[in-house]
């Protein structure tokens, strides 16, 4: 699917999935484990709005599997490039995969033309490989950055393989509960302070009233100048 | 009913002071039907390892095929016979390959290493395996087997003890295992040879 | 067809897993027979990074449903010097995909030349564990120093990682990380290290049923590993009866036996080698 070297060759595959069945029940029966083949999912609230001459990008920390807190600390805002950044929700290891094809798709494709890449580039990508694999993957996915040509950029990647430019652009379970926030306080054009503090204001309301969301807030600044990595809350 | 519990068996293996052996019953049934008394488990790869398989006899028989295939396979390419360490290795190896269709076997391996000193390995439906220095159970009612063995096992016996140990195990366990039993052999290796001995037991 | 060509034939090494019984297996499960339990490590694992290395430490039960399968097997597993891997979930996946993984960062070293990074064992690990899905149930604690000094990662079975200072897994993994959150602090010795790591075990080994008996520990740092297979043994053998149960021999009747000698092997003359024709 994705075009990998094959280590484990499959040598006959009579309906791989209905072959799986069997082999799900053989590795989950147990009296006294935890269920670990249920998925690592980010239970998340993320977050990208422009500003005046760049993007800010914002992630609470929260991974759960089921109601137990996987990693408190962890880092859903990747980058993909020098000035692009992703911000993952749903699967973990499905917006991993897809992150990691795509930085290196980026890093080929920096090396071939020589030039810094456009932020549309790496959106297109990640949704294309969202659309191609769609029955596979399960994540939504903002990607915000900045380029010469456009400036700051924010776009939505949504499952399935759509793809949106925003001038912010929220996703995650905690998103639904600030929809109505985030669109009465945006104002179009915001200094990169206000963009920040609109950032922080909106998650921190999100992971108040979403379970899977919460820890602190990471943040990230993009602008011409480069980028700037900051996290407010949360005990570390 | 569970697949491996189809056909019924019981099985243990034992260390013992340069020596090992396994014990097995002999019954082969279709769930409660007794169909055959006098039917193979244990096999002697070569002078050095004894190899048991508990489970379904189908898929029995035909790892015990395959696994003898690689085994003269690996005696032609090496001019030499195979380790201990390595069939066991193979064994694993050949039960996880079916890893997502696999073989309803749980493999017992006993047999002596170069230095004649005693190993023992058994392994789960698909090939994890576990090493003991002291003895590994197999079968339908593996836990009343290892009741037995965890109290009556000593380490260091010798030849003659060991047959009787395992003997003794075997029996009391069978003796509340409905679907194995009906006779059963049990395998002494030394460093001189193997001896297989039938033992006289409940016939219900 | 020769008999080096049928030899080849037959021996052809191809690889990968076989589905050959994979739609009779579902078939006889479709007929409502029980599938077996394979065997699955019911584990507390962990791992910290400390001032200048690495320390892992597993509990050592290994379970076939409610049945203690092995009371002490080995969870740690190697992958190269300087990286060493905790494995839970089932216990053949573990097992199998570190020892894959190992074989595959041993050949990068011998082509690269230089020691293996954590990065390239990590990526190794969740690129397999990814292209099965979860199917493949190994959730790994991967430890180790590289170029880059200590370093940890968790590995989850659909293969997605995270990077921390200290992670627990396994069905004891809310014990051991209770011990781990009260007590972690940053830039620990070595001895205070291993201490607590002890600690979060043996908090799995006796508040988590499926994780028990010996304690394992490894330490990793730049100088090199040091492997300590049980570490603590809080959990012996009582009561045992002294001197053992003896049955006297022919206490069991038997119906016949036979032996079959050991053919003598062919015994090695002279040192000289295979003499070849020129």
């Amino acid at each position: 699917m994705f075009g990998m070297a094959n280590d484990f060759t499959h040598r006959e595959i009579m309906d791989p999935m209905s072959v799986m069945h069997t082999a799900r029940q053989l590795g989950s029966a147990s009296i006294c484990d935890v269920d670990l083949s249920q998925p690592v999912s980010l239970g998340t609230s993320i977050m990208a709005v422009e500003f005046d001459g760049g993007v800010v990008c914002g992630a609470d920390s929260r991974t759960s599997t089921g109601s137990y807190i996987a990693n408190r600390v962890s880092d859903k805002i990747t980058a993909l490039d020098e000035q692009i950044y992703t911000m993952r929700s749903g699967s973990a290891a499905d917006t991993q995969a897809v992150s990691d094809y795509v930085r290196y798709y980026l890093d080929m494709h920096r090396n071939q033309t020589q030039k810094p890449t456009a932020v549309k580039t790496a959106a297109k990508l990640v949704s294309m490989l969202l659309y191609e694999n769609k029955s596979m993957l399960m994540g939504e996915m903002i990607v915000a950055g900045w380029d010469a040509h456009n400036g700051g950029q924010v776009y939505k990647c949504a499952m399935g393989g759509s793809l949106i430019r925003r001038p912010y652009s929220t996703g995650g379970s905690g998103s639904i509960f600030i929809a109505a926030h985030c669109e009465h306080t945006f104002r179009p054009g915001m200094t990169r302070q206000q963009a920040i503090d609109f950032v922080d204001n909106a998650l921190r309301l999100a992971m108040a009233s979403d379970g899977s969301s919460g820890g602190s807030v990471r943040k990230v600044v993009i602008d011409a100048s480069g980028v700037e990595r900051t996290y407010t809350g949360g005990v570390f | 009913m569970s697949i491996s519990q189809y056909n019924g068996s019981a099985m243990i293996a034992m260390t013992g002071k340069g020596c090992v052996g396994i014990a097995a019953d002999r019954r082969l049934g279709i769930r409660n039907m007794t169909k055959a008394c006098d039917f193979k488990k244990v096999f002697q790869v070569n002078d050095k390892i004894l190899v048991g398989f508990s489970g379904l006899a189908t898929d029995l028989q035909t790892l015990e095929q395959r696994l003898r295939m690689r085994c003269n396979m690996y005696k032609l390419r090496e001019e030499r016979e195979i380790s201990i360490e390595a069939f066991g290795n193979l064994v694993a190896s050949m039960q996880y390959e079916k890893r997502f269709g696999y073989y309803f076997v749980e493999p017992v391996i006993a047999g002596l290493k170069a230095d004649n000193s005693p190993y023992l390995m058994s392994s789960d439906i698909i090939g994890a395996q576990c090493f003991k220095d002291d003895f590994v159970v197999a079968g339908d009612t593996a836990e009343t087997l290892f009741g037995m063995c965890e109290s009556v096992y000593r380490p260091d016996l010798g030849p003659e003890e060991l047959f009787e140990v395992l003997s003794q195990c075997l029996l009391s366990g069978v003796d509340r295992d409905c679907l194995a039993g009906w006779g059963a052999t049990v395998y002494i290796m030394t460093p001189e040879g193997v001896r297989e001995t039938h033992l006289k037991g409940r016939m219900d | 067809m020769s008999t080096a060509s049928i030899a080849q034939a037959l021996n052809e090494q191809r690889g990968g897993f076989d589905f050959e019984l994979a739609k009779r297996n579902a078939a006889l499960e479709g007929a409502g027979m029980k599938v077996p339990r394979a065997t699955k490590t019911g584990t507390t694992i962990v791992g910290m990074v400390y001032k200048d290395g690495v320390v892992l430490g597993a509990d050592t039960r290994s379970t076939q449903g409610p049945t203690v399968a092995d009371k002490n097997c080995q969870k740690i597993h190697y992958i190269a010097d300087n990286i060493w891997c905790c494995g839970a979930g089932t216990a053949a996946d573990t097992e199998f995909t570190t020892a894959l993984i190992s074989s595959k960062v041993e050949l990068h070293r011998m082509a690269t030349g230089k020691q293996p990074r954590l990065v390239t064992a990590l990526t190794m690990l969740k690129r397999l564990l990814f292209r099965y899905q979860g199917h493949v149930g190994a959730a790994l604690i991967l430890g180790g120093v590289d170029c880059n000094g200590p370093a940890l990662y968790q590995v989850y079975p659909h293969g997605s990682t995270d990077y921390l200072p200290y992670v627990t897994m396994g069905s004891g993994s809310v014990n051991a990380m209770a011990i781990f959150e009260s007590e972690y602090k940053d830039g620990l010795t070595q001895e205070e290290a291993m201490k607590l790591v002890h600690k979060a075990v043996l908090s799995g080994i006796f508040n988590d049923l499926g994780s028990g008996s010996n304690v394992d520990l490894c330490v990793i740092t730049r100088e090199g590993h040091t492997l300590h297979r049980g570490y603590d043994q809080p959990n012996p053998r009582r009561f045992r009866y002294p001197g053992g149960f003896t049955y006297t021999n022919g206490t069991t009747p038997t119906l016949s036996s036979s032996f079959t000698p050991s053919r003598t092997p062919a015994a090695v003359v002279g040192g000289a080698g295979m003499e070849v024709d020129a």
